[in-house]
């Protein structure tokens, strides 16, 4: 076993980077450059940055990762618990250092929840009595004890994010390392993970290293943030001091800013109300701060916040109609329990719930890849069940959510070709589409290189282009922002905000509820295969108490202005921060 | 889905899996040495009734052997072009090829033979958990490593199943034609399949491979703890003495008596 090298002046640190460049094999460009960085015993450390910055390259380095398994160019150094990982090997560091990565899938390994968290301890070598004591006790922490005999696969993905962290709580490291561990869960996932990274900062002496994008919710929990951006550290402080006094630098990098300090930042920029001491972070303390400026007059409420015809139902005909529909998975699972609903021509319509709820399989009769079991979906007149899918397909465009499950052909331009090819689209149009399309996403550029060697940004760009061509009338989403950073959804969003413009219908499903109040005419909720509220997203967000039963929370900007009109004349729901600056501006837009 | 168990305590889940194993290898044997259609359709049946004792739902053996009859009708036909053996009894033509009574008979066992192979290694896995399995695997001197890949092999099938359906669904999404009937043609159909099931493959290689580092796999291969038990219990020394003298019992019948040549059954027909 290699043996623990001179420590450095801080006895108490576990991690010490100093100076870390780090190349990937095969790249031309520093992942890391010339970052510095020491974690205390004990410490919760919360990372942030866009796509990009190196956050899950610096976390690989904390369990030797990098560069014992990806190779590449490593200068720098790294000491974890005193050990130098350049000369450690993984297998050494991981029984110290636990990892929890961010696509729960990917990192579960077993045929049983109890086989997954026992994997671990069986490679350190326990007696079996031990495994199975610790295996008991990992499992009821993360409150997953009943479920232990069932494959990991049929788990949600907040439960299997919560086996693999069971898995490594099992082991017992001195440091926990977490890589976006709630990216690709819902709303009730996240608040699993979260409730439990709450509950294992409070414990004393474990050492955590997080990567989040969700910075409201890991204010409270980290005790350290740091902000990267293309490799480096550009910012280090208390969570409460970086997201406040940095608000705008954070929105800035493409990042979700903590939206009331975003606000009280802006008012102030603007000289609407003075620059405060301190300013609030969390909901309660916004309450409290816009309270007293109200009260005192300080600040007051001017004329509307949005135009009256802005965000109100879609006037265009229905293009879509369900009725009561039933569907029914082979193995018989109820995922739809009679749903009837319309899409309109021009809506721009957001369908949001937890996983489970029926979103996915609902979308997918609209363009025949689920047939109704009970029930009709009739799609520009056309039943789905009569009209075969290629006929379907011509109108309704679909984008899944990742985009390697698509890309096939060795370049960009023949991606493309494809969808209009197999609809009989002659070819001398389809070179004309593959440009107008290309320039309106940007990506002229990429026409002749490898789909697989793009970035995970450009490759969703190419599976949405590769849906544009085939010019769709309406264009349904099926969770394209999950997995993306802030800035990359927005990104997406934009793209169909201007389709929208150009008449597109759009379907988007998201479990970002920012998104939802931003971008969406209408907006449905779905709970148990059912449909719980339709409407405008501010009659959808004003059903506080409906919304709470489904576990889901309107955006934070929303819930501080509803507070608020309870005891100040604010009669609007106010759902972004745009609209929130306008209200106290007095002009409207 | 990929690595089907049905959880039980029949006669068939209490075996030692290396007595499944050592059972399996002699039906294989005794498949081999028997020519006659009867005899392969009595170790069918035999096999049916194990289906019935271990508690598989007949459904499922039904399910399964609907699924191989087009396997079992090309052993047929393709023995058909087969040379017949001198003084085989013709059946009828088509066209110029004698199509004889003899020529079938081999295409009707083999075909037998393949659906009781199946059978009978789906019984096998049916009835044995995969961690057993393993056990088994290390117990036969194969190395705890090649176990372990082999146990996350076959775990990974349902995920990548899953991730496979979706690249159908994006494909057809985009108008691509995948039920088309011409073998030929459906083999190019299915590049926009194939491609991304590989390169997810590929990616599922990689992940496990750093989730496998992540979790102290390399740190002691040698040293793993293995939990699962297995031991030889008064049971499979039963069950094996029955099958072994069962299995002598048949190989007396067919090499001293000439029984299950396939001669035996045509002959009751000529």
């Amino acid at each position: 076993m290699p043996g623990r090298g001179e420590a450095g002046k801080d006895p108490d640190a576990v991690i010490e980077l100093k100076n870390i460049s780090y190349r990937y094999p095969g790249t031309d460009f520093y992942a890391l450059k010339n970052v510095s960085l020491r974690v205390r015993r004990g410490e919760v450390l919360l990372i942030t940055g866009p796509t990009g910055a190196g956050k899950t390259t610096l976390c690989y380095i904390l369990n030797g990762l990098v560069p014992h398994f990806f190779g590449g160019t490593f200068e720098g150094e790294a000491r974890v618990l005193g050990y130098n990982v350049p000369e450690t090997p993984v297998g050494f560091l991981a029984t110290r250092v636990g990892m929890v990565f961010s696509d729960p899938l990917s990192q579960l390994v077993s045929a049983t929840v109890e086989d997954e968290v026992a994997f671990g301890l069986e490679n350190l070598g326990l007696p079996e009595e031990d495994i199975s004591k610790r295996v008991k006790r990992a499992l009821e922490y993360v409150g997953l004890y009943n479920l232990r005999s069932r494959p990991p696969y049929t788990l949600s993905g907040g439960e299997q994010q919560a086996v693999a962290l069971a898995s490594i709580l099992a082991m017992e490291p001195e440091i926990y390392v977490l890589d976006e561990p709630t990216a690709n869960l819902d709303p009730l996932g996240t608040l699993r993970i979260l409730d439990l990274l709450k509950k294992l900062s409070r414990e004393k002496g474990k050492t955590i290293v997080v990567v989040e994008h969700k910075l409201e919710e890991m204010a409270e929990i980290a005790d350290r943030m740091i902000v990267m951006n293309e490799g480096r550290v550009i910012a280090e402080g208390s969570p409460r001091e970086i997201l406040t006094r940095r608000a705008e630098h954070l929105h800035s990098l493409g990042l979700e800013a903590a939206h009331i300090p975003l606000l009280v930042q802006r008012l102030a920029g603007k000289g609407i109300i003075k620059s405060p001491g301190s300013i609030p972070l969390t909901l309660s303390e916004g309450v409290r701060f816009f309270d007293e400026l109200l009260s005192s007059g300080e600040l007051s409420i001017g004329g509307r916040a949005w135009e009256p015809n802005g965000g109100s139902e879609a006037g265009g005909e229905p293009i879509i109609v369900v009725e009561d529909l039933v569907h029914v998975y082979p193995g018989g699972t109820m995922a739809l329990k009679g749903v009837s609903m319309k899409v309109y021509r021009g809506d721009f319509l957001a369908i949001i719930g937890q996983n489970g709820s029926g979103k996915t399989t609902l979308v997918k009769h609209f363009n025949g890849l689920l047939k109704p079991t009970r029930g009709r979906v009739r799609v520009f007149g056309m039943d789905v069940e009569e009209t075969p899918t290629s006929e379907l397909v011509k109108r309704v465009g679909y984008i899944f959510q990742d985009p390697d499950r698509q890309l096939f052909t060795r370049r960009v331009r023949d991606e493309l070709a494809f969808g209009p090819k197999n609809i009989g689209v002659p070819p001398g149009e389809i070179e004309e589409r593959i440009r107008d399309v290309s320039r309106k996403l940007r990506i002229e550029h990429l026409l002749d290189r490898e789909p697989y060697s793009l970035g995970k940004g450009e490759k969703q760009r190419i599976a949405i282009a590769s849906i544009l061509v085939m010019n769709p009338e309406v264009i349904i989403l099926d969770e394209p922002t999950t997995g993306q950073d802030p800035r990359n959804r927005r990104e997406i969003m934009d793209t169909m905000k201007m389709l929208h413009r150009e008449g597109k219908t759009i379907v988007f499903i998201t479990h970002d509820m920012n998104l939802v109040a931003e971008y969406a005419s209408r907006c449905i909720v779905m709970s148990d295969g059912r449909i719980l509220l339709q409407g405008t997203p501010r009659e959808v967000f004003s059903e506080v108490e409906v919304l709470r039963t489904t576990r889901l929370k309107p955006p934070t900007i929303t819930s501080l202005f509803m507070e608020l009109s309870k005891r100040h004349p604010i009669k609007e729901v106010i759902l972004t921060l745009d609209e929130a600056v306008s209200l106290f501006e007095g002009g409207g837009r | 889905m990929g690595y089907e168990y049905f959880p039980g305590t029949s006669i068939l889940h209490r075996l030692d899996p290396r007595t499944k194993f050592l059972i399996f290898i002699m039906i294989v044997v005794l498949t081999v040495s028997i020519a006659d259609p009867l005899g392969i359709l009595g170790l069918l049946i035999l096999t049916a009734i194990l289906y019935r004792v271990a508690g598989i739902p007949g459904s499922k053996l039904r399910k399964m052997i609907i699924s191989l009859l087009p396997v079992f009708a090309l052993f047929i036909f393709l023995n058909w072009f087969v040379v017949p053996p001198k003084g085989a009894h013709l059946l009828f033509t088509i066209g110029s090829l004698p199509i004889t009574i003899e020529t079938t008979m081999v295409g009707v066992t083999g075909g037998l033979r393949f659906l009781l192979f199946i059978c009978v290694a789906r019984l096998l896995t049916m009835t044995t958990s995969i961690a057993e399995l393993l056990v088994a695997l290390v117990k036969l001197r194969v190395p705890k490593e090649a176990a372990t890949a082999l146990g996350i092999g076959f775990s990974s099938v349902a995920i990548l199943i899953d991730k496979i359906n979706t690249v159908r669904e994006a494909q057809v999404s985009r108008g691509a034609k995948v039920d088309v009937r011409n073998p030929f043609k459906k083999l190019f159909a299915l590049i926009p399949i194939i491609v991304p099931a590989i390169y997810l493959t590929i990616l599922r290689g990689m992940d496990v491979a750093k989730a496998l580092e992540a979790r102290a796999f390399t740190y002691n291969p040698a040293g793993r703890t293995m939990r699962k038990h297995i031991r030889l219990t008064r049971l499979d020394y039963l069950v094996l003495a029955i099958w072994i003298a069962f299995t002598a019992a048949i190989a007396f019948l067919r090499f001293r008596c000439g029984w299950f040549d396939y001669m035996f059954t045509i002959g009751r027909f000529l």
